[in-house]
């Protein structure tokens, strides 16, 4: 089945993927940091049990799964596709995975929390997500009643969770508005509306392939709604900011910008060694060309999934076994090479 | 060497990373070791956690008077986290520490989340019956919401599973009325198919 992220979204160049993230426990036992291993256990097993049919909701098919069964390769990987946070891979004791088989919806079980849901699309489609997630909701609390506090609302392991239990966040790529000197104090700026921006990939104040998460801070307060309609705009609103400087630059240094496309394309097409933030950076430059017309491709390609596509537990799980530097830098070459579209 | 960061001061400090089995190596001044994150790529994938880590420098922001030391000694019955290791680790160990730390925790989690109610979504379903009203079973689980689709098959599950966890505590006589619980709904089944 194809997965989410290699669905080529014809919505909105620059909004990458939309996110919608719930936390619900069950009020019979205590949060999972405190649970015997027996108990992680029952709670796993009776959770996956009253949610075996989960298909019925709307005729997706679901995959069951438990973490420990997975190889290490196979969480980082999953990792790498936002089904699992860090936190959650170490995590000793049982853990519950159900998965869609597209990957676009995901519980985790006995996690952080009792229940993690996640929903994931391509393009800018909150709204959408969040209605999906409230009627998941609904069925999950028909058999499991919730932790809820009348002043506090759904209680969380975090009390950054608490209320709504909700996060909210769309992935933006932004290669030019990130360049800016203003940039910087954008970002400080989103705190003032309870949001956070930050980059996705990279390393200390760098970042790789110009991506970046907005997503809401505060989840206590807000309705879901408000919540929602607050990422949306302000995704919106740095879409069309980018969108701005784009152009800007489409006027006044289009040599520049198809020079840096076409390089990119050669590079990615014919090197023999590709390092994670070379890759990140020329496959971010060849996704703002295309989206930009500056360049097209025979067959229509989710750049996206490429950027997912060259992350290390990926390439690692498509060669079967494990890569030093130089072999790493090879197949992610390779796997480059052998994804990206001839030019039309 | 120049730093490989600035690329203006002269490097003094070889950091090797190793993850996953692939050594890098990174030459850097002092300057800009102190100032990166070590960690590695998409610390975004980490998002749902640092912030919490940050945050029990906040809660913990007033150094303990005498009184914040009495508050200390507060634990929660029921998961025996403290208000201590609340502080330290910036999470709950069920939801009644929310109630227990109810006074204590207020202003905090208006500091941290501008707001201290919750104005959202309303659970549809609250606490219903337990399974025992359905199945007419006085000591079948407890806490299970029974909907019309919670089926004799699943509370046969749910019997099992507290079956074996007695007898592994040897609790053999809960043990058995499970046993005698779990027998009766199968021959239930059996007559009503």
């Amino acid at each position: 089945m194809v997965k989410w992220f290699e669905q080529k979204a014809e919505s909105e160049p620059n909004i990458v993927s939309s996110r919608v993230r719930l936390v619900r426990n069950w009020d019979q036992y205590r949060f999972p940091k405190t649970l015997s291993d027996r108990e992680g256990e029952e709670l796993v097993k009776r959770l996956e049990f009253g949610l075996k049919n989960l298909e019925e909701l709307d005729g997706t098919p679901y995959e069951y799964a438990y973490l420990e069964e997975l190889d290490e390769l196979s969480r980082r990987a999953l990792r790498e596709r936002r089904i699992l946070n860090s936190a959650i891979l170490n995590k000793k004791g049982m853990v519950g995975l159900i998965v869609s088989r597209d990957e676009s919806v995901s519980l985790v079980l006995n996690g952080d929390d009792h229940i993690r849901m996640q929903f994931l699309s391509t393009g800018l489609c909150l709204n959408e997500l969040w209605s999906r997630a409230d009627k998941l909701d609904d069925y999950v609390n028909a058999r499991f009643s919730y932790a809820f506090d009348e002043k506090y609302g759904y209680l969380t392991s975090f009390p950054t969770n608490v209320g709504t239990g909700l996060k909210a966040s769309v992935t933006l790529h932004l290669p030019t508005l990130s360049l800016g000197k203003k940039f910087s104090s954008l970002v400080g700026e989103m705190s003032r509306f309870g949001l956070t921006l930050r980059g996705v990939y990279g390393e200390g104040s760098e970042n790789y392939g110009s991506l970046f998460e907005i997503a809401n801070q505060k989840t206590l307060g807000l309705s879901e709604q408000e919540i929602i309609d607050l990422v949306t705009r302000m995704a919106g609103q740095l879409n069309r900011q980018e969108k701005q400087v784009r152009e800007a630059t489409l006027t006044n240094h289009r040599l520049e910008r198809e020079d840096e496309v076409y390089k990119s394309y050669g590079v990615l097409k014919y090197a023999r060694r590709l390092s994670g933030k070379d890759g990140m950076i020329f496959l971010s430059q060849l996704m703002a060309g295309a989206d930009d017309g500056l360049i097209r491709v025979k067959e229509p390609c989710s750049i996206y999934r490429m950027m997912l596509g060259i992350q290390q537990a990926n390439l690692q799980k498509l060669s079967h076994k494990p890569l030093g530097k130089d072999e790493l830098d090879m197949a992610r070459a390779e796997y480059v090479r052998k994804e990206l579209p001839e030019l039309a | 060497m120049l730093c490989e960061n600035c690329k203006i001061r002269e490097a003094n400090i070889r950091y090797t990373e190793v993850i996953n089995g692939v050594k890098t190596e990174h030459n850097l001044c002092s300057q800009c070791a102190k100032e990166m994150d070590m960690g590695h790529y998409s610390a975004i994938f980490d998002g749902e956690f640092p912030l919490a880590k940050l945050l029990s420098s906040l809660l913990g922001l007033e150094e303990s008077s005498q009184k914040e030391d009495k508050l200390q000694q507060i634990t929660c019955p029921i998961c025996k986290t403290s208000y201590q290791d609340f502080v330290e680790h910036s999470r709950f160990g069920c939801p009644d520490c929310y109630h227990v730390f109810d006074l204590l925790i207020g202003d905090k989690i208006k500091k941290l989340q501008g707001n201290d109610s919750h104005k959202g979504k309303q659970p549809r379903f609250r606490k219903m019956e337990p399974v025992s009203a359905v199945t007419g079973n006085e000591n079948a689980p407890v806490g299970m919401v029974v909907t019309e689709t919670t089926s004799r098959a699943e509370t046969i599950t749910l019997l099992k599973a507290r079956l074996e966890e007695a007898i592994e505590k040897e609790e053999y006589e809960e043990a058995a009325r499970y046993r005698d619980q779990i027998k009766e709904l199968r021959r239930e089944e059996e007559q009503n198919g």
